[in-house]
């Protein structure tokens, strides 16, 4: 059994965890990435279309150009990177124990930066009536078999659910030659980003059925139809107008839900609203010392969020680390005289925040990102701390699929006390 | 052509246990089942009970078969190491009416003599399950009842019986039965024949066609169809004792249950229905799940639910809702264990004792076996194990240091080991039942590829021919346009 210590250890070597690193690095801060694969880069490396790095790296790379240039600056930055590796514990004392080829694993760590992604919402979470055959699976999975294993999940395929992924597998499925028959979506607007409707659907004639969902799961032992049927304004099921599809597969493109079975067993506490821990303005969890980043604090549309996100984290639980460190003897570090918790959530048509506290004063601008629950053609972000507005941006059109970003200014919150300790972030529709 | 003295028919928990019984005996016995793996009929489709015993009719067989299994069980568990938990049943009660009721439940429980019953109130029910609703008022308390996942307990079975002799044979569908002048049987399967002296039908919802095969029409069968639901084991305010409302007429109604692996089941509803081979979820009865659970614990989070699944028990139609476990009235030598319905799975151990007495009746003489081994061990579990013996297990194989299923902690070593198992694991679903490899809240969508990849390599199957369970169930097809890199 191997006996490690580092100043941050990062759990995932995803985009979240490679950017995390680096910038734990630069700060001078001993670290070790932990990825469970044979190779960095997390789910990019199957993604491989192109459309990442448009904001970050100002030109467009595929997932796995992405991965490389950070797969790259990690092997160049002296960093410890133990792949095939799998964690499966933490400690609220920041203890890792981990597993290999070579045996068991336990590193101290100063600080950690949870970056471990998020999976797919699954058949079960929607409770789809009928059979259980082979053929219906997630999009994610059908992506891993067609890119990575280079197999075909089937040949006749009905998508449900307007998910990014489900998107790109759509146009992904049609260029190896399978029949995509439609996307199903039970919203009345499509859940994935504008460009992907796009390019992925409409370039491609694969119809797009909004108000729309799969009721029925026909076959068995493989999969040969589902049913379908419109839902009404309550997604209620329109009984008249069930119909039967012959396929042979059927993927679900149904939403993300952020990995934090680790972050639970340190005691990390999550957000009921994004299924990610709550962290305040540095991405710090409640447990001190373990941050979050990526998909496994929320679920990002775009990977350039994800580096942003990321390397705020990383520079964080490198300063939370290295201090601990030249403090030891010394009484705690960031007296909390004079400090106060201002809480932070969601108002009107929003649906969660990010962070979801931060202290005041705060000596740096404050960014708060947030996604609206459904799409408003006309509408204004409002940030309020009781009856003082804090922020209030121009009239313009919210989507559910893409991610908001609003920077307060320290003078903008430093004022605030007792009785408005909540920021509110509201998105009021505008006749 | 192999002769066995006794050829069992059906590979459930029944059948399996019956194999294990057989077992310990002088004699020569084949266990044959139609499907790629044991325990995938209604085994598979329950919530796991062992229930003690208070519900069937005093004096039915039910009753004494049942009271019996389920006071079998703790031993069985200890020699065959498969999980067992002790959650103990409430029955609760929401009214006068359903007071009576569980006095008289106590009163059928106390006849068939299940041990320890007890009616308790509502502050005595809430020191143990604090979330209960709070409309309800007392409860049947039956400490002993235990719960245990019924495959492996099937598995169990079979992995002993094999140890001791039996043959286990899956893939073998029954497609004719001929009882020969000499009084023996000749069996056909779609690749085999087989002959032997005594046939035991265990053969589940399937009993009364593999019983016509022989010329036996002694009674018609349907299912009773339930659905089920599963929920993580990360769910809050998770219920530590199996907990039913007053039961109805033909069903004890929807319980939460806890799981030997910590997951919890909600299950199930029960309707009677005309096809054997729909074991579909539908969503009336999903829903009736939910609200039915919600009754009984007003806070169960129905976002925890990972998984929807069905059950058919097998019931013999005109039957009181009895069991059918006796020789055949017109073909000697033909013995039924049929119709074995809710509470099938407490009750397999004793049906297996009542058909070793009704074989030993029929003429075949049961001699105990000097050497029969009782034990089996239990197979790797290296999520149970401690950091230091995880790491001695890597360094003696290091497919025990590489994860496959993260959710439940599966390694590589595990799932070898089950592919080459006393009973081969040849499917994604048998290595999911062994190893729970594909069970927690992904359900399989890391860790699918890798199974099927570990499966093709072992088995020296192309990827493509890799199934979920039974034939016909493959899981990818041909390679993309440019072929596999």
């Amino acid at each position: 059994m191997k006996q490690l210590d580092y100043d941050i250890v990062v759990i995932g070597g995803g985009p979240a965890g490679m950017a995390a690193a680096l910038k734990a690095k630069e700060k001078g801060a001993t670290v070790a990435i932990i990825e469970r694969n044979d190779e960095l880069g997390g789910i990019l490396n199957q993604c491989i279309h192109s459309g990442f790095g448009l904001s970050y790296f100002k030109q467009e790379l595929t997932g796995p150009e992405y991965a490389e240039l950070f797969i790259n600056r990690v092997a160049a930055a002296g960093i410890d990177v133990y792949l095939n590796t799998m964690v499966i514990d933490l400690t609220p004392a920041r203890q890792v124990k981990a597993m290999n080829e070579d045996g068991m694993l336990v590193l101290s760590a100063g600080a950690i930066v949870l970056a471990m992604g998020c999976r797919e919402r699954t058949r079960g979470a929607i409770k789809i009536p009928g059979s259980r055959p082979a053929g219906v699976l997630t999009a994610g999975l059908a992506q891993r078999y067609v890119n990575i294993e280079n197999r075909k999940p089937g040949e006749r395929i009905v998508i449900l659910g307007s998910g990014d992924i489900g998107l790109i597998m759509a146009r992904r499925l049609t260029l190896e030659g399978m029949q995509v028959l439609g996307v199903y979506e039970l919203m009345p607007y499509a859940n994935g980003l504008y460009r992907n409707i796009k390019n992925c659907l409409d370039d491609f004639d694969i119809p797009l059925h909004l108000s729309t969902t799969v009721t029925n799961i026909i076959g068995y032992p493989h999969l040969e139809a589902v049913e379908v049927a419109r839902v009404d304004e309550n997604l209620a099921v329109i009984d008249e107008t069930r119909e039967v599809i012959a396929c042979d597969t059927l993927l679900l493109s149904i939403g993300l839900i952020p990995e934090n079975e680790l972050s639970q067993k340190s005691g990390v506490s999550l957000n009921p609203r994004t299924n990610g821990p709550l962290v305040d303005e540095d991405l710090e969890t409640d447990q001190p010392g373990i941050f979050a980043c990526g998909n496994v604090l929320h679920v990002h549309d775009l990977v350039d969020n994800v580096t942003l996100e990321a390397e705020q984290a990383g520079d964080a639980a490198a300063a939370y680390a290295l201090q601990q460190k030249t403090a030891a003897g010394v009484s705690e570090t960031g007296s909390a005289e004079n400090k106060a918790t201002i809480m932070i959530g969601p108002g009107e048509n929003v649906g969660y925040t990010v962070p979801a506290k931060m202290t005041v004063p705060s000596p740096k601008e404050i960014r708060i990102l947030f996604r609206v629950r459904r799409p408003l053609e006309q509408a204004e972000v409002v940030i309020q701390a009781g009856t003082k507005i804090l922020y209030q941006g121009k009239p313009r059109a919210f989507k559910s699929s893409v991610m908001e970003a609003v920077v307060l200014k320290p003078e903008e919150v430093n004022g605030l006390n007792g009785t408005e300790q909540t920021i509110i972030v509201s998105v009021r529709e505008v006749k | 052509m192999n002769h066995y003295d006794i050829i069992i028919i059906g590979g459930g928990i029944t059948g399996t246990a019956i194999a294990h019984e057989c077992s310990k005996y002088q004699l020569t016995a084949a266990l044959l089942e139609r499907g790629t793996d044991i325990g995938i009929g209604a085994t598979k489709g329950n919530g796991g009970v062992v229930h003690p015993g208070y519900d069937p009719t005093p004096g039915s067989l039910k009753a004494k078969i049942n009271v019996r299994g389920a006071n079998l069980y703790p031993q069985l568990a200890r020699d065959l190491n498969f999980g067992i938990i002790n959650p103990g049943i409430f029955v609760i009660g929401f009214s006068d009416a359903d007071e009576a009721m569980l006095k008289h439940k106590l009163e059928f429980g106390i006849k068939n003599g299940v041990q320890d019953l007890a009616i308790i109130d509502a502050s005595q029910m809430r020191n143990r399950e604090p979330h209960l609703a709070t409309a309800a008022r007392h409860a049947l308390y039956a400490p002993t009842a235990t719960v245990v996942d019924p495959f492996e307990v099937a598995i169990a079975f079979a992995e002993n019986a094999k140890a001791n002799g039996v043959d286990i044979l899956t893939s073998q569908p029954v497609t004719a039965i001929e009882k020969r002048a000499d009084g023996s049987f000749l069996l056909n399967t779609p690749e085999q024949q087989f002959s032997c002296s005594y046939i035991v039908n265990a053969a589940g919802n399937h009993a009364d066609e593999v019983a016509r095969l022989a010329g036996i029409a002694e009674y018609q069968m349907k299912p009773r169809h339930g659905d089920l639901l599963v929920l993580d084991k990360d769910m809050v305010n998770k219920p530590q004792t199996v907990i039913f409302p007053c039961p109805g007429p033909d069903t004890k109604g929807i319980a939460c249950i806890p799981t030997v692996h910590g997951n919890t089941i909600v299950g199930s509803t029960a309707t009677m229905m005309d096809d054997k081979e729909a074991v579909n979820n539908y969503a009336p009865g999903v829903q009736a799940l939910i609200d039915g659970v919600h009754k009984i614990l007003p806070e169960l989070d129905a976002g925890k639910i990972i998984r929807t699944f069905a059950g058919l028990r097998p019931v013999v139609l005109n039957n009181n809702n009895d069991f059918y476990i006796a020789e055949s009235q017109t073909v000697k030598g033909f013995i039924h264990a049929a119709g074995i319905q809710s509470p099938g799975v407490a009750s397999a151990p004793a049906i297996a004792e009542q058909v070793r007495d009704l074989l030993d009746n029929a003429g075949l003489e049961m001699v105990p076996k000097a050497d029969y081994n009782p034990y089996r061990e239990k197979p790797t579990d290296f999520d149970a194990l401690s950091i230091a013996e995880q790491d001695a297990l890597i360094n003696h194989n290091p497919a025990y240091g590489r994860i496959v299923c993260r959710c439940e902690t599966v390694t590589e070593g595990e799932i070898i080991a089950a592919i080459h198992g006393a009973i081969p694991a040849r499917t994604l679903d048998a290595i999911k039942r062994r190893t729970r490899a594909g069970m927690g809240r992904c359900q399989s969508g890391f860790c699918q590829y890798k199974v099927i990849a570990i499966l093709s390599h072992e088995l020296g199957l192309p990827v493509s021919d890799i199934c979920l369970e039974d034939r016909g169930s493959q899981l990818l097809c041909g390679a993309v346009k440019g072929g596999v890199k």
